[in-house]
């Protein structure tokens, strides 16, 4: 019922907006997976509007793991054909990257400066506190928030 | 991800005083102590310490180089595009579509992409056909000075059209290696690993490798290869299958059986792997790239094959 009444218009709407048929079958799908495992079989007064809002969040994450796999590729590709990861190495590194991006995206910006110093640069704290001229208690305590903000949002 | 169960925020700070305090260098014997300690005290001690170890495993997934070049790539991406994706999301498509018709010389940028396994065919304003192969990605960029397309991923077929603008407004194709100046025509053009690659069909066009001064022509039947560089390698003749893609076909001729199914996992999601041993294997024929396991299937029947799939987007092809 509720995936008949529904899944028609909601792949048609998809597809307006991804403008191909296979990503809007794949993330109307997964829309309708999210709200039946969630128990939730009647979608309320307002049923189109709870599948729209699920599915603009499916369609967020699918064009950002586009933009993930853009990064990686860009970042692979002056590595020489032996060096470049093999297939699932790939498919590994892009699923933890989507998962560094969403913690990143849980930072305030002068946090997630001092992370990624510390954690893609490799600075030392101390090495960090010099650098942007702030203290080490500083330095601290955004790298304490970073790290809740990491476990949070993993 | 926010399945996993909630953990008391107090143990989830506590578990970053640990990380932090590792991150500076490994534990001494009464640390190492203390630490345990902690850990086994209850069993949400482990939980978040788990969690903990969750995030240090996802960021140690990441080789080094990579993580940085990766990551200030997507910080890139989103000021370009966020706000118009979201815009994307919020208007329907056919005002925005109509809007463009109507303003055609304004500058204005629009993302074309095609998923793995889907092709697209579409026409600009100026009458150029674009035909988008599997998993690619165009930016449009027409002004009233030029036209110009950004190949981002992927392959296209160009066949550029009599532009209807009043003056003479250039046709080209940029990639991260270079551009590429149409001269009436039509051609073929694929990004991979930091190359372009260039395929006229009829005409001419010529190219321009970012760092390098000098533009070379191509004409009909001629292919090429560039980088940031410069050409790699001599001009050559274009295989006489350059573009039978855009038909739905993949054209094989005496191929080791790895480049076919490497060709074949341009179509498809997940994984496709190939024993090596097969590698002696040549295959000659032509195979459909819109139904890759009905091109998987011929290769199982006419070859000493065996197809094992574990799930759709895990196959490996063994020796029978």
């Amino acid at each position: 019922m509720l995936y008949s009444d529904h899944h028609h218009w909601l792949h048609a709407w998809l597809r307006k907006r991804l403008g191909n048929s296979f990503d809007a079958a794949d993330i109307a799908h997964d829309t309708f997976v999210r709200i039946l495992s969630k128990g939730k079989t009647a979608l309320g007064d307002e049923p189109r509007a709870l599948l729209t809002h699920i599915a603009k969040g499916l369609v967020i994450d699918h064009w950002r793991r586009l933009d993930v796999e853009r990064a990686y590729a860009e970042s692979v590709a002056h590595l020489p054909e032996a060096e470049a990861p093999s297939e699932e190495a790939r498919l590994i590194i892009v699923e933890a990257l989507m998962r560094i991006d969403a913690m990143l995206k849980a930072m305030p910006g002068k946090t997630r400066e001092i992370f990624l110093l510390s954690q893609i640069e490799d600075l030392p704290y101390a090495a960090i506190a010099e650098r942007l001229d702030i203290s080490l208690i500083t330095v601290n305590r955004h790298m304490r928030k970073a790290f809740i903000a990491c476990m949070m949002a993993d | 991800m926010k399945s996993t169960p909630a953990i008391d925020p107090i143990l989830i700070g506590e578990a970053a005083d640990w990380l932090m305090r590792m991150d500076q260098g490994a534990l001494h014997g009464a640390e190492q102590l203390a630490f345990e300690r902690w850990r086994s005290r209850t069993p949400a001690h482990a939980a978040a310490w788990r969690r903990a170890e969750s995030v240090m495993q996802t960021i140690g997934a990441v080789p080094g180089e990579l993580r940085g070049n990766a990551l200030r790539g997507l910080e890139n991406t989103d000021r370009r595009r966020v706000l118009s994706r979201l815009a994307m999301l919020a208007v329907a498509t056919p005002t925005a579509w109509m809007l463009y018709r109507e303003l055609p010389w304004r500058d204005w940028s629009a993302d074309v992409r095609t998923a793995t396994g889907e092709q697209k065919r579409m026409t600009l304003v100026d009458g150029t056909e674009l035909v988008l192969n599997t998993a690619s990605a165009v930016d449009i960029v027409f002004s009233a000075d030029e036209r110009r397309l950004r190949l981002l991923a992927g392959e296209i077929m160009v066949t550029t059209g009599k532009d209807p603008s009043p003056h003479y407004r250039p046709f080209i194709v940029e990639t991260s290696q270079g551009t590429v100046r149409a001269l009436g025509t039509r051609f073929t053009m694929r990004v991979e690993q930091a190359q372009t690659q260039v395929a006229v069909l009829e005409h001419a066009v010529e190219i321009k490798p970012l760092r390098s001064d000098r533009a070379t022509r191509l004409d009909a039947g001629q292919a090429a290869l560039f980088n940031i560089d410069g050409l790699v390698g001599d001009v050559r003749a274009a295989d006489a299958a350059a573009g039978i893609w855009e038909r739905g076909l993949f054209l094989a001729q005496n191929l080791p059986l790895p480049d076919l199914l490497a060709e074949i996992s341009r179509y498809r999601r997940g994984v496709l792997r190939c024993d090596p041993q097969l590698s002696r294997l040549r295959v000659s024929g032509a195979f459909s790239v819109t139904d890759t396991d009905a091109a998987l299937r011929v290769l199982e029947r006419t070859l000493p094959v065996r197809i094992n799939s574990f799930t759709r987007y895990w196959i490996t092809v063994d020796a029978a």
